[in-house]
């Protein structure tokens, strides 16, 4: 079995929520990202989403654009994210990995995604491809890799259904009409929202975009399976960029999974 | 005179395998509302009245196809004729799609009008049509944009509008577009997004070429009215691609007529520091469509080089592809040092300064009219007037004021 499927499926039978963290590969540089890998593991992370820079990442807020500037400064491609999983890898082969990024960059790197083996990413995320397009649509069908798509709040009725027929990994929920890094919660619509996805599928639907608190994460993983937090962390990476002291972000993890249990 | 045979986009959006909607879902609902309303009004005979009575009296529509005496007589291999898109009210083609599109917004109740622009002819032409409606106005531009156009940055300031510098990527039209999407996914239940090209996801390049061809259509009457016969050749310059998408389309079945596209050569096409991606780029995906792009191994978008900032997109309208992969248009490129000669002798001959973009298609006659007789017509079109690109004119020339 994927082993973002079971890892969710797992947490699910035990009563738990996931705790998704995302960092951009190559920001400050790949050392720390695999170290940072390693921290988000050890403070309670259970699923890893690496952020694959692009020059045009439209659905970005500020702090995750920089990152990608960052990031590209240092040259990273996909490629080189490929090979950081696989050293990760050689000490973890149970926290599943997923990629976020953008169509461009994965169709420039088709052959190199087709060969991935089983001990490496799990799930690739395409922020603009419709929900209703997989991975497949592209010519990448890898039977180690499943597909995460995403809903909104502006997603109609007959496009949830397509959505979450059409996703294999798990439903990315995004709170918020903006980009990553908002704020404003509107709660009461993110539960009517995630409660409608439910009706018609049974794979796991995680909270993402604006989620910045210890009680944001609390309040959304009563009706979610799970949440997912971005520009926080990769605000703190970025303010620990030359220090390389990334203890506080441990720690910011370790309450956001205190949080959601 | 329109088609029935070439008959794109598709359902889905796509000319051929270009196009298409790549969007974060958040945007779908925005763009299916777009297309539900255009496919409504499209056929509406009060929206296509007012549609061109605006046209008409507040553009100042039909722009003549002017004959280029001296032009002509320099070249001495057929006669060229100038499409006047420079006397439209604001100065460019641009007003033709941005009248159509606030329309759209008027009837879709939306209040608040969104625009990115390069060299801000587009910012001024939504600007334009925003104040002309009351609706509050913003407008992306990339902020070394802002700098070279500073002219128009305050005709868009005294026109009502916001300008927003942007400072990301290489702070020109593609980060501009960038950030002009991600404040349509922040607004996007109130806000209409004016794109300002034949670009973006699906059902932009539709709507914004079905506007522009008003370009075309009258070329077509004006062509038979002047000289009795179709052009031999139509020249336009290619940035996004609106200006010739609008003079080309309703020439797609006129097969005598060869549809020339002049690309931003920057420095030269060999040296890579250009804005040419239908000469020298690989098809991709930005901005929501799949389309030839400038990019490298790994997928990232190249920077871009050209004088004229209007031309300086990594991308194309999708399609100019379509059109180029399937024979129909010739696509070609012109440097930015044979731009600027063309800027100074169009204005020095025809008494037409024309805008940098503009240019571009006028340097493509050095070439073209060795390969034509005298009998043969040649159609320019004059996207729009240059009084824009004189701070950049006088800079390349040393001058200060």
């Amino acid at each position: 079995m994927n082993r973002l499927t079971s890892t969710l499926s797992n947490l699910k039978a035990n009563n738990q929520k996931a705790l998704v963290a995302y960092l951009v590969a190559g920001d400050p540089d790949m050392d720390s990202t695999l170290d940072l890998m390693h921290l988000f593991v050890e403070s309670g992370v259970d699923v890893i989403e690496i952020g694959v820079p692009f020059t045009d990442p439209i659905a970005e807020g500020p702090t995750i654009q920089r990152a990608h500037d960052r990031a590209l400064k240092n040259n990273i491609s996909l490629k080189m994210i490929l090979s950081l999983v696989d050293e990760f890898r050689k000490s973890n082969k149970e926290t599943p990995i997923v990629l976020m990024g953008y169509l461009n960059t994965f169709i420039s790197h088709i052959e190199l995604v087709q060969a991935t083996g089983k001990d490496g990413i799990d799930s690739i995320l395409v922020v603009d491809i419709p929900g209703e397009l997989n991975l497949e649509s592209y010519g990448i069908s890898n039977p180690n890799i499943n597909t995460i798509s995403l809903i909104s709040p502006t997603t109609s009725e007959n496009r949830v259904e397509l959505i979450a027929n059409n996703s294999t990994g798990f439903i990315y929920y995004v709170n918020l009409r903006g980009v990553t890094g908002s704020s404003n919660l509107n709660i009461s619509e993110i539960e009517n929202n995630i409660g409608r996805i439910k009706k018609y599928t049974d794979l796991p639907t995680l909270a993402g975009f604006g989620i910045k608190t210890a009680e944001d994460a609390k309040t959304l993983a009563k009706f979610s399976d799970g949440i997912i937090i971005g520009s926080s962390i990769v605000e703190m990476i970025n303010e620990a960029s030359t220090t390389k002291e990334f203890d506080r972000i441990g720690k910011y993890i370790k309450d956001m999974k205190i949080a959601i249990s | 005179m329109t088609s029935n045979k070439f008959n794109y986009p598709d359902k889905e959006g796509f000319f051929g395998e270009f196009g298409g909607k790549f969007v974060p879902e958040t945007l779908m609902y925005a763009l299916e509302e777009l297309e539900n309303t255009y496919s409504k009004l499209k056929d509406d005979k009060d929206f296509i009245k007012e549609f061109y009575s605006d046209l008409s009296a507040f553009v100042g529509r039909p722009s003549p196809l002017y004959f280029a005496q001296r032009l002509t007589d320099k070249y001495k291999s057929g006669n060229i004729w100038l499409k006047r898109e420079d006397l439209n009210h604001t100065g460019a083609h641009k007003i033709n799609n941005t009248v159509g599109q606030i329309l759209l917004a008027k009837h879709m109740g939306k209040k608040r009008i969104i625009a990115e622009t390069g060299a801000g002819q587009h910012g001024v032409a939504t600007a334009t049509v925003a104040a002309r409606l009351g609706l509050e106005c913003h407008i992306y531009m990339g902020s070394e944009d802002v700098r070279r156009q500073s002219l128009n940055v305050y005709r868009i300031k005294l026109l009502g509008a916001q300008v927003h510098a942007v400072d990301s990527g290489s702070a020109t039209l593609k980060d501009a577009l960038n950030e002009a999407m991600r404040d349509w996914v922040s607004n996007i239940d109130d806000t209409y997004y004016i794109i300002g090209s034949v670009t973006g996801p699906h059902p932009y390049p539709m709507i914004v070429r079905d506007f522009n061809s008003v370009v075309g259509q009258e070329v077509i009457k004006q062509s038979n009215d002047l000289f009795n016969k179709m052009p031999d050749a139509i020249v336009a310059c290619v940035g996004g691609g609106s200006n010739a998408m609008g003079i080309f389309y309703p020439f797609i079945e006129v097969q005598e007529t060869r549809l020339i596209g002049v690309e931003a050569g920057g420095k030269g096409v060999s040296t890579g520091e250009h804005a040419a991606p239908l000469n020298d780029g690989t098809p991709g995906v930005l901005h929501g469509a799949r389309s030839y792009l400038m990019q490298d191994e790994a997928g990232q978008v190249k920077d871009t080089k050209s004088v004229s900032a209007g031309l300086d997109y990594p991308g194309v309208g999708p399609e100019h592809s379509w059109l180029k992969d399937i024979g129909r248009a010739e696509y070609v490129a012109v440097s930015d040092d044979d731009a600027l000669k063309a800027f100074h002798e169009v204005t020095e001959l025809e008494g037409i300064m024309p805008a940098l973009e503009t240019a571009h298609a006028f340097a493509y006659l050095e070439p073209l009219m060795k390969e034509l007789d005298s009998s043969s017509n040649v159609v320019i079109n004059v996207s729009g007037r240059g009084d824009k690109d004189i701070n950049t004119v006088a800079e390349i020339d040393g001058i200060e004021f």
